[in-house]
């Protein structure tokens, strides 16, 4: 224990840079793991402990199965209040507005990535019966009177004090076709039923509510207070069973968590993305480990030598790095721990903003820091095991001889063959894809992992070959020295492997990013033209009638105005699985003449699909189920409608974004045939040529906009609205690509400031002999600069390649088949940085080397 | 008592195309207490046999028995083991631990035993003392002199009471008045304690201060010198000086020219 401390310890101190740029790498890695792993976890226990709290003492809820039904009778209400179990049931109605001042600012809510945004959610509630199961803090006033036909209200704070809002006041909301007033009575604090719709929330009461909405007699749902024997455990399950069969099938009866699955899922995507960032991140981070670890044992040479001639064993030796490697990963796991925290609470900030959601309380939980820790300390290890091998085959001999002159390891003389082999079988793996859906992504991460170090081993057989190939350019560039330092590269094959595989990860994982941040950019523009098409996008809080597309139809400038309407519906898999996905409806005929579908399979007749789409039983399907389920354009699908299940012919496959590309297009005549549906969520309007697209923006706003509550959008604003989401939640990904860089920086200076050290003396005897300090420099940049262009070359190379493999495998998992994408100037980016880093890295070393005195260097021991 | 036993010790080294042979056939033994010096010229395969003979390195053929134990069948944690506790090293750059100061790379040997040092207290109190570092234990290797450092090195071989001292061109790195203070340590070494030594350099006068000087070219022992005990020093050093002069015009490198010595290399 004394060898080891005084060892490790000393060794610390006097390499203080070594390691710190190790523990930087499991700091990474840990501080990534923990905050990505804090941000999903506090977005899912968010939104379950919303729907509990909003739920209050709720054991049970109802609503409708079919969630897109408009509510279900109250009469319920007295079937489920007489079960001896149920000591309370308590009905609302939820209802999503607006306020009426606030329309022409109103958002248009995409659904994003499962976002929506804007709104005000009002829950209309039978005031004495609530309290019952729900907490209402009130801050100010009073809650709902008992007259249940009263027109007040009851506001979050916080949404009142945006809203300029205040007790005694009325507010103006859009209710069925007219604006209605109601009085504010008092305000609640930001807590339970108050978090809802992140605070825009307010509750009325229950036959006003029904009133407003023409919905009479209809609740959403129905809280259940259980008896106190029954509420937890096994007996509430029985309960729920037993209520479930009580009310029949039209009716789920759930636990009040589970409300808010639909919200998890549609979170999936993204945390799928996130994982990727925590695995590449755990890469970087034990590669950057792995490269000062080698660089330490190269350097230790001698002192590793001397150790074993007096006695040390070589599994002494490896014990020693090994234990260095626990010792780090313990010091860099909590620091990683610190910063990832810090690290969440920005995380989770953004994803608040995606969500919607309310995420200050950052979720600290001792599973993931216990979790994020074991794996820092698990990968220092893991990335050290190699180093610290090659330190216990150091032999004693190595400690004789003047400078750490060592024969090439094994690794460097043979290392192509593994290499080769890793190359190959990974290469195979990726290609065949053979992992079941969940192991996926670990297996995956695996293969990736084995590709680069199969990679990375070839590196030595190849750098002769680079060398000749690059040495007239390291000429014209540096001159006479640039073709010394050209040939420096060489000689100490080990430490030129090592900087240029950081490079080539460094390369790798930028590329890898680009390519799949463009191409899912591309897409998702391309379908964006499409859903968003024409010139303007209107869209209401009320339902549309025929009328309102009428009137839009009459409006001067107007050439066309189509209209799509969105619901939810069961869709029978292949295998006979039921899953929820959404019809988008469309008037085929007025669709074409506004923006036009783009299809991913090759259909030979547009405009014979679409009249088919017209004729009925009949959807064009979206990429993204047609990949999930293996249907193609000419196969057919089954949904479950109103009078049962129903085959409907694919006429053609498209892509489709919407709702996570769960949607398949139906059309309009279907709509209200098989799902008894009317009305629409939006007008694509289509503006006649020549025609100024504001003015005819403004006309139908004079017109129609106060009658039909309208909101209006160009379709350049919106595309311009979507896109900053985009880059909301891209940039994370920058990030990630700069860290990449980051570490072949940190790699390469690790190596360049060895090379040089170890070459003091050989510096000292080039400047007797005649060299200027600035011809130094210029032949320590060209080495740096031949090695930047390899890496860089390389890793393009690794990246298209890998990126490609991703995105198959992307499509595996989700259903995403992307058009690849990776611009030129990406390209050319990509080995431009890489030759920038290696000069920028190279510089401080060069000009040290340079600056040295020459009887210094000759004497350097 | 034998200390070392080497007979018919080979080793050759592939270099490119073609195998030198480094030592051809060495038969060499060193006796319990005995101070043996290797001389040659450069290549001529001395620092070789410290190597094979230290278990730093593994003959082609032959055999090496160290305090009565055979290297060959060892595998290397034997062989480790065989020379943390029995052979001290020192070499030419003395190979101290920059980061440890003089103490702590003294007991290092001690350390990587997994020894308590309470024990080792009053040999290492005896061995600084004898090396006059008392007062420098505290220092790093490099707020020492090159003097010093060797001397640390020095008692660093020690420590652990080896049955044989191996020191490599022990003086090469060091001013000559330096260097004979370090040979008088040596000498004092081996004739206070009873300490075996063998020692390879190219100088005479460091190999003046030995019992036995062994004499190799090509590979092979030429010649071997017993230097008598008592004689001044001068008249060791003009002997050696005379062989290496006679080995310089004599042409044949034959180990039957060592007329005036036993095969063994015994006294």
């Amino acid at each position: 224990m004394r060898l080891t401390r005084l060892l490790i310890l000393r060794s610390l101190r006097a390499r203080p840079t070594r390691w710190l740029l190790s523990a930087f790498g499991i700091v990474l890695g840990v501080s990534t793991i923990l905050a990505i792993g804090i941000t999903n976890r506090t977005a899912l226990l968010s939104i379950t402990r919303l729907f509990e709290t909003t739920s209050g003492r709720a054991s049970l809820v109802i609503v409708a199965q079919d969630a897109d039904a408009k509510g279900f009778p109250e009469t319920l209400l007295r079937r489920v209040a007489d079960h001896p179990e149920v000591d309370n049931a308590v009905p609302t109605l939820q209802l999503f507005t607006v306020l009426a001042d606030q329309v022409s600012t109103g958002e248009i809510g995409l659904d994003f990535f499962g976002t929506s945004t804007g709104g005000l959610l009002l829950y209309g509630v039978d005031a004495q019966r609530d309290i019952l199961v729900r907490d209402y803090q009130i801050t100010a006033g009073r809650f709902l009177a008992e007259d249940p036909h009263a027109y007040e209200v009851v506001l979050v704070q916080s949404f009142a004090e945006d809203n300029d809002i205040a007790v005694g006041r009325s507010i103006q909301v859009v209710a069925g076709g007219a604006v209605e007033s109601l009085r504010v009575v008092g305000l609640i604090a930001k807590e339970g039923a108050g978090q809802l719709n992140n605070g825009a929330f307010g509750a009325i009461p229950l036959v006003t509510a029904q009133r407003l909405y023409d919905r009479d007699g209809k609740v959403d749902q129905i809280d259940l207070v259980v008896k106190s024997s029954s509420a937890s455990g096994p007996r509430l399950a029985r309960l729920k069973d037993e209520l479930q069969a009580h009310v029949g099938a039209d009716y789920a009866v759930v636990y009040p968590a589970a409300q808010g699955q639909r919200m998890t899922q549609m979170l999936g995507n993204y945390q799928i993305g996130l994982n990727f960032l925590s695995g590449i991140a755990l890469f970087v981070g034990a590669f950057l480990i792995f490269n000062s670890f080698s660089m330490n044992v190269v350097e230790r040479t001698h002192e590793y030598g001397t150790l074993r001639t007096i006695g040390m064993t070589r599994s002494q030796v490896t014990r020693q790095v090994l234990i260095e490697a626990v010792g780090l990963g313990v010091v860099g796991s909590g620091v990683g721990t610190g910063l990832g925290i810090l690290l969440a609470r920005g995380l989770t900030s953004a994803m608040a903003l995606m969500i919607n959601q309310d995420l200050s309380r950052v979720e600290v939980q001792a599973d993931i820091v216990v979790f994020g820790s074991a794996i820092g300390i698990l990968v220092a290890v893991i990335a050290a095991v190699v180093p610290a091998v090659q330190a216990g085959r150091i032999s004693p001999l190595e400690a004789l001889r003047v400078r750490g002159a060592r024969r090439e390891g094994w690794i460097i003389r043979k290392g192509w063959l593994p290499g080769s082999v890793l190359l190959a079988i990974s290469t195979a793996v990726l290609v065949a894809n053979p992992f079941p859906y969940d192991v996926q992504f670990r297996a995956g991460s695996l293969v990736v992992f084995a590709s680069f170090a199969g990679g990375a081993l070839m590196i030595p057989v190849t750098v002769a070959a680079w060398e000749r190939l690059l040495r007239p350019a390291a000429g014209w560039l540096y001159g006479g020295s640039g073709r010394l330092g050209s040939a420096n590269l060489q000689r100490a094959r080990a430490r030129t492997t090592l900087t240029v595989a950081a490079l080539m990860i460094g390369v790798a994982m930028m590329v890898i990013v680009w390519a799949m941040t463009d191409s899912f950019k591309g897409d998702l523009d391309v379908w964006l033209q499409g859903y968003v098409g024409g010139d303007l996008y209107v869209t209401s809080s009320l339902p549309m009638g025929k009328e309102v597309w009428k009137r839009l139809e009459a409006v001067p400038g107007v050439a066309a105005v189509t209209p799509v309407r969105y619901f939810e519906v069961d869709w029978v898999k292949p295998e006979g699985d039921v899953e929820k996905i959404t019809f988008m409806a469309v008037d085929p005929a007025s669709h074409a003449q506004v923006t036009s579908f783009v299809y991913t399979e090759a259909v030979p007749d547009e405009v014979g699909a679409l009249r088919q789409l017209a004729g009925g039983d009949t959807v064009f399907l979206s990429s993204v189920l047609a990949e999930r389920a293996g249907v193609h354009a000419g196969d057919e699908i089954t949904l479950v409608t109103r009078t049962g299940r129903r085959r409907f012919a694919v006429a053609a496959v498209v892509l489709d974004y919407y709702n996570q590309g769960l949607v398949v297009e139906g059309s309009w005549s279907d709509m209200g045939r098989h799902f008894r549906q009317s009305g629409a969520n939006a007008f694509m309007v289509k503006v006649e040529p020549q025609t100024d697209v504001a003015q005819v923006q403004e006309r139908i706003e004079r017109t129609s906009r106060s009658r039909d509550q309208l909101i209006i959008a160009s379709n350049a604003s919106l595309l311009e609205r979507v896109n900053g989401l985009m880059r909301q939640a891209f940039g994370m990904f920058d990030v990630l690509a700069l860290i990449s860089m980051l570490v072949g920086f940190f790699g390469i200076t690790n190596t360049i400031a060895m090379n040089v050290s170890e070459r003091t003396r050989e510096i000292g005897m080039l400047r007797c002999v005649g060299m200027t300090r600035l011809q130094i420099v210029a032949m320590i940049l060209a080495e740096a600069a031949l090695m930047g262009t390899i890496g860089g070359l390389l890793g393009l190379v690794f990246g298209v390649v890998l990126s490609r493999v991703f995105m198959l495998a992307m499509t595996a998992m989700s259903g995403y088949r992307l058009t690849y994408i990776l611009a030129m100037y990406r390209v050319v980016a990509a080995v431009v940085v890489s030759i920038f880093v290696s000069q920028l890295a190279a510089l401080f070393p060069a000009l040290r080397a340079a600056r040295s005195r020459i009887l210094d260097a000759i004497h350097y021991e | 008592m034998r200390v070392l036993d080497a007979s018919r010790l080979t080793k050759a080294y592939r270099m490119g195309e073609r195998s030198v042979m480094a030592l051809a056939g060495v038969d060499f033994g060193v006796e319990k207490g005995e101070f043996v010096a290797i001389m040659g010229p450069s290549g001529s395969g001395k620092s070789t046999l410290l190597h094979l003979i230290g278990g730093l390195d593994r003959p082609s053929g032959g055999t090496v028995a160290l305090a009565g134990q055979a290297l060959e069948p060892l595998n290397d944690t034997a062989i480790t083991l065989l020379r943390r506790r029995n052979i001290g090293f020192v070499f030419q750059f003395y190979n101290l631990l920059p980061t440890l100061t003089a103490e702590e790379n003294i007991c290092l040997p001690l350390l990587i035993d997994g020894k308590d040092l309470q024990p080792y207290q009053e040999r290492l109190e005896r061995l600084l003392g004898l090396v006059g570092l008392e007062d420098r234990r505290h220092h790093k290797p490099e707020q020492l002199s090159g003097g010093e450092q060797q001397r640390v090195a020095l008692v660093r071989a020690l420590i652990t009471e080896p049955a044989i001292l191996l020191a490599d061109e022990p003086t090469g790195n060091l001013d000559s008045r330096t260097g004979l203070v370090i040979m008088d340590l040596l000498r004092r070494l081996c004739d206070e304690l009873d300490q075996t030594i063998v020692l390879v350099t190219h100088d005479p006068r460091t190999a003046s201060y030995a019992d036995r000087v062994v004499f190799l070219r090509d590979g092979q022992i030429i010649r071997e010198l017993h230097l008598v005990g008592e004689e001044p020093a001068g008249q060791s050093l003009g002997r050696i000086i005379e062989t290496m002069q006679a080995l310089e015009t004599d042409p044949g490198p034959t180990v039957s020219a060592a007329a005036d010595l036993p095969a063994n290399g015994s006294p």
